[in-house]
């Protein structure tokens, strides 16, 4: 198949690159962009280590072909730490303990980022439900949830003091 | 002493940056320039002969490198923890899954082609899919010693008399599943000549292991031969097993290329190990107060193809099987039986969690046998110091038991509303 | 109808390989900048020894933890620690660090009590410092180390640790097996639905007694995450297979807990100290998940009045087990 040029926004910076139509976002975004903190687990969006926020929704990046986010925004784990300075959920993942092998991590934090990014507030069972197709198989998830809550809650505090 | 030291105190894990960050770099993810890609053809029937097998017509797909069989093994072909029992590529398929041949490729679609155009003359044996079938008299042996891979012991005091004198006696058949480790990251490495030996980068629980197995099959010094661990995406037991180690050393060491490897979900679940189905025939005696006098057990672990751990687990298993309790007279038998099923090696508790779905159910038939609370039967079988174990160890020091099951019992007390009263 | 029903499962578990030698060594180098390399064949598989070893070495040398480096599992480097396995590295290995750190201090609290004119058996590290008895000296460790150096002596220690074990007698299984045992008490809360089968996991408790928890955050995650992979091995999963043929090899077939499914988990430290252990630890990776699937049964038993003796206890088998004991009862009654 012929390849042709994507358009996308990652991680704040507009790219073209040519690219084979069949080919998956997961390996736009490992092989050609060569960021590999987006991680396979099983090839069939049931695991959530490739989770990307895709235009602010978290997405399976194994199940999403290349055309599908021509003009798109994608922001991928190399994309949450602004200059060097971690965001602060992934200062309450380390803080909160809920991070064991990794290999889930990026794909918690993007999907704990989306929740966030609309809904300041999370409940523990909002939370839970916007973690849920994210698997993990070291923490049984508590720490995570509790990562999640910590973060809504140091964001929302920021937000009081700055609005204010 | 230890006030304000670092024992002690929940820092922050060492490698946590890389791991928020996404820097961190799992197998998959290391950039290694010009490697080359291998895959396995795997047998789909349990158990056969290989006759012979066919790699013209692989080879001659183009992007095709090279095809490996077990003719190409410079050392010996056979590896394994405990038994060296498991071929890198084999002639005699023991289960769905067995390597027969290895492709080498230069893209991910040479290699599955070229594994699709291997063909394989099998000669099939009966296949063996249960403990029972592979026991049986006349069963076509699986590995030349016979089906029956280890039989662990644990016998103390006269079990059968202290069995007849008991208040209260109850037998039990208890059979736990076969589960899968189930490590988000799969099985993955890289490998490639370096110094005059072989480097191999890979996710693993058991670098050392891997490097003293790898130098066998390659024939080489085990100086020569480098592990480094990749950060590991999980383990849980299932990667301290040889998985895509061996192969990765053969085609990086024949051809003198670097080379790599990534098996996909479905390839993690079918070529490792799994947690041993057990088959627990269990029968415990206790006299009118709750007092434990003996148990016998019989444990049957199915090992599948290959022993992996399953020695190891079988006779773990045999000697927690009282659980944390003081019994005098035990009589209890492990065994480990070759199967032509998927292979079945450690898994998180190597057979004990099993075992404690057995006794901590007896434990509570014995209970409502006798109308005395589970609480209260534990409390006065668990072990304390002074205490000996089923294998006649007397234990000394750092006997918790007692101290965890009054803390969970408060603990259970203040978090769960109905609990209380009556279970007391 | 709901049912609510309460459960136990107690655990003990042998630290290490079973009867057989399973030693682990380190190297540790103290250096002139009071930083610290240790260097262990111990894979962390993200249960955190390299943390844990870290925390041994930096209490061990008297250093903050952010002065100690671990170079963990590469054979051309690291000496031989073992398997990542039988939840043997925090005792294991943490001893052998603790005692290539104990090596390399021995050195700096030599030349330290010379400068200093005070008994060696007096000086010790902490803080960055050299300490007499319990108060600070002022002088700082790594201008001993470096004074070491300038006499050509290295601050270098190696240890290695091998559990005290028997081996088995072939007959009979007598023997010790184990240097030392964690043990463990998990309480889970079920509620069970008569009509669907359903059981939901409500609340797990779970004590374990890990000797000494170097990193109670890292223990807790270790309960947790046993925890709900014992919940997944009681009530959810099972690789089917038939004919010798995998039928579930994917995610889609095959189902672990999600975050939708977790109870609410209180793990409870206990700490029994252990002397042979590195600071009195033991272990903990395997234990919390040992005893959760038979917690679990005894509270399905408890909720229902049936109990089930094959594992995982599916909605099927449940109904099942809830239909044969009504037909029973109903047979019971009418005879």
């Amino acid at each position: 198949m012929d390849r042709f040029p994507l358009h996308m926004k990652v991680n704040g910076t507009q790219m073209t690159v040519d690219v084979d139509p069949g080919m998956r976002l997961l390996d736009v975004l490992r092989d050609v962009l060569g960021l590999t903190g987006t991680k396979e687990g099983c090839g069939e969006g049931e695991c959530g280590v490739c989770s990307v926020i895709l235009d602010g929704k978290i997405v399976d990046s194994c199940l999403v072909l290349a055309p599908q986010v021509q003009g798109r925004e994608i922001i991928t784990i190399e994309g949450v730490a602004r200059n060097g300075e971690l965001d602060i959920l992934q200062e309450a993942f380390l803080e909160a303990g809920a991070v064991q092998c990794g290999f889930c991590t990026p794909g918690m934090i993007l999907a704990g980022k989306a929740l966030l990014d609309k809904n300041s507030h999370p409940d523990r069972r909002e939370i839970a439900r916007a973690i849920s197709g994210n698997l993990c198989r070291c923490t049984g998830y508590a720490k995570i949830v509790k990562a999640v809550e910590l973060a809504a809650a140091r964001r929302s505090g920021k937000e009081g003091a700055t609005g204010a | 002493m230890l006030e304000g030291g670092v024992v002690g105190q929940s820092v922050q894990r060492v490698d946590g940056l890389v791991k928020v960050t996404g820097e961190s770099y799992f197998a998959a993810d290391e950039k290694v320039p010009a490697a080359l890609v291998l895959k396995v053809l795997r047998s789909r029937v349990a158990h056969a002969v290989v006759k012979r097998i066919d790699i013209s017509e692989a080879e001659k797909i183009p992007g095709v490198v090279r095809v490996f069989t077990y003719a190409d093994i410079p050392g010996e072909n056979s590896y394994g923890i405990m038994v060296k029992d498991q071929p890198v590529l084999t002639d005699k398929i023991r289960f769905i899954g067995d390597a027969i041949a290895l492709v080498v490729a230069e893209n991910p679609d040479a290699a599955r082609k070229g594994a699709e155009a291997v063909k394989v003359e099998t000669e099939e044996l009966p296949p063996l899919y249960d403990v029972w079938s592979a026991m049986a008299e006349g069963a076509p042996p699986i590995h030349d010693k016979g089906n029956i891979l280890t039989v662990g012991r644990v016998k103390k005091g006269d079990a059968a008399a202290a069995l007849s004198r008991a208040d209260v006696v109850i037998s039990r058949l208890y059979r736990t599943q076969r589960v899968e480790h189930l490590y988000l990251e799969t099985e993955a490495g890289i490998a490639y000549p370096e110094h005059n030996g072989l480097t191999i980068k890979v996710s693993t629980q058991n670098p050392h292991y891997d490097r003293r197995d790898v130098a066998r099959v390659l024939g080489l010094p085990m100086n020569r031969v480098r592990i480094i661990q990749t950060p590991t995406g999980g383990g849980f037991g299932g990667k301290l097993d040889i998985s895509v180690q061996c192969f990765l050393a053969l085609a990086a060491w024949k051809l003198r290329r670097p080379v790599r490897m990534l098996y996909d979900r479905e390839e993690s679940f079918i070529a490792t190990a799994k947690r041993h189905p057990f088959i627990i025939d269990y029968t415990s005696g206790a006299n009118r107060e709750g007092q434990l006098l003996a148990v016998k057990v019989r444990i049957i672990g199915d090992t599948g193809a290959y022993a992996s751990y399953g020695p190891a687990t079988l006779i773990r298993a045999a000697v927690h099987a009282t659980g944390p309790y003081e019994v005098p007279s035990v009589d209890i038998e492990g065994l480990c039986v070759y199967t032509n099923n998927p292979f079945s090696g450690a898994m998180r508790g190597f057979g004990t969690p099993q075992m404690a779905f057995a006794f901590e159910s007896q434990m509570d038939l014995l209970a409502q046998a006798l109308q005395i609370s589970p609480l209260e039967i534990r409390r006065r079988n668990i072990l304390r110091p002074g205490s000996a174990t089923a294998t006649g160890q007397v234990l000394s020091d750092s006997v918790g038991i007692a101290k965890t099951l009054a803390a969970a019992w408060e603990k259970a007390c203040q978090v769960m509303p109905g609990l209380g009263g009556e279970n007391q | 109808m709901k049912k609510h029903g309460y459960g136990i499962g107690n655990m003990w578990y042998g630290v290490g390989n079973t009867a057989a030698p399973n030693p682990s060594g380190a190297f540790v180098d103290f250096l002139d900048d009071g930083t610290v390399i240790v260097l262990s064949g111990c894979a962390d598989i993200g249960q955190g020894s390299s943390t844990v070893l870290a925390q041994i070495a930096a209490e061990t040398l008297g250093v903050g933890l952010e002065n100690v480096a671990v170079i963990a599992a590469d054979t051309e480097v690291t000496p031989d620690a073992g398997a990542t396995s039988a939840s043997r590295q925090t005792y294991i290995s943490g001893n052998a660090v603790r005692f290539a750190a104990e090596k390399a201090r021995e050195q700096v609290i030599a030349q330290a009590a010379e400068r200093l004119n005070l008994p060696a058996d007096n000086v010790s590290l902490k803080d960055g410092q050299i300490w007499h008895q319990d108060e600070p000296t002022g002088t700082k460790i790594q201008d001993v180390i470096a004074q070491c150096r300038s006499k050509g002596i290295l601050t270098l220690g190696q240890g290695w640790f091998n559990p005290v074990t028997t081996k088995l007698d072939p007959l009979t299984g007598q023997g010790a097996p184990y240097a030392t045992y964690a043990f463990a008490t998990q309480v889970a809360e079920v509620e069970a639905d008569t009509e669907t089968g359903v059981i939901e996991v409500k609340r797990i408790v779970a004590a374990h007694d890990v000797g000494r928890a170097i990193n109670p955050q890292n223990v807790e995650g270790q309960i947790e995450g046993g925890c709900i992979m014992g919940m997944g091995y009681a009530l959810l999963e099972e690789v089917a297979v038939n004919q010798g043929r995998i039928e579930n090899p994917a995610l889609s077939t095959y189902l672990i807990p999600t975050a939708l499914d977790i109870p609410e988990m209180f793990p409870v430290i206990v700490e029994d100290e252990e002397p042979s252990g590195p600071y009195g630890a033991k272990g903990v990776g395997e234990p919390a998940l040992v005893p959760t699937a038979a917690a679990i049964a005894n509270a399905v038993a408890d909720a229902l009045g049936i109990r089930l003796y094959d594992l995982p206890l599916t909605p099927e088998k449940i109904v099942a087990a809830i239909r044969a004991a009504a037909e029973e009862s109903e047979l019971g009654l009418n005879g």
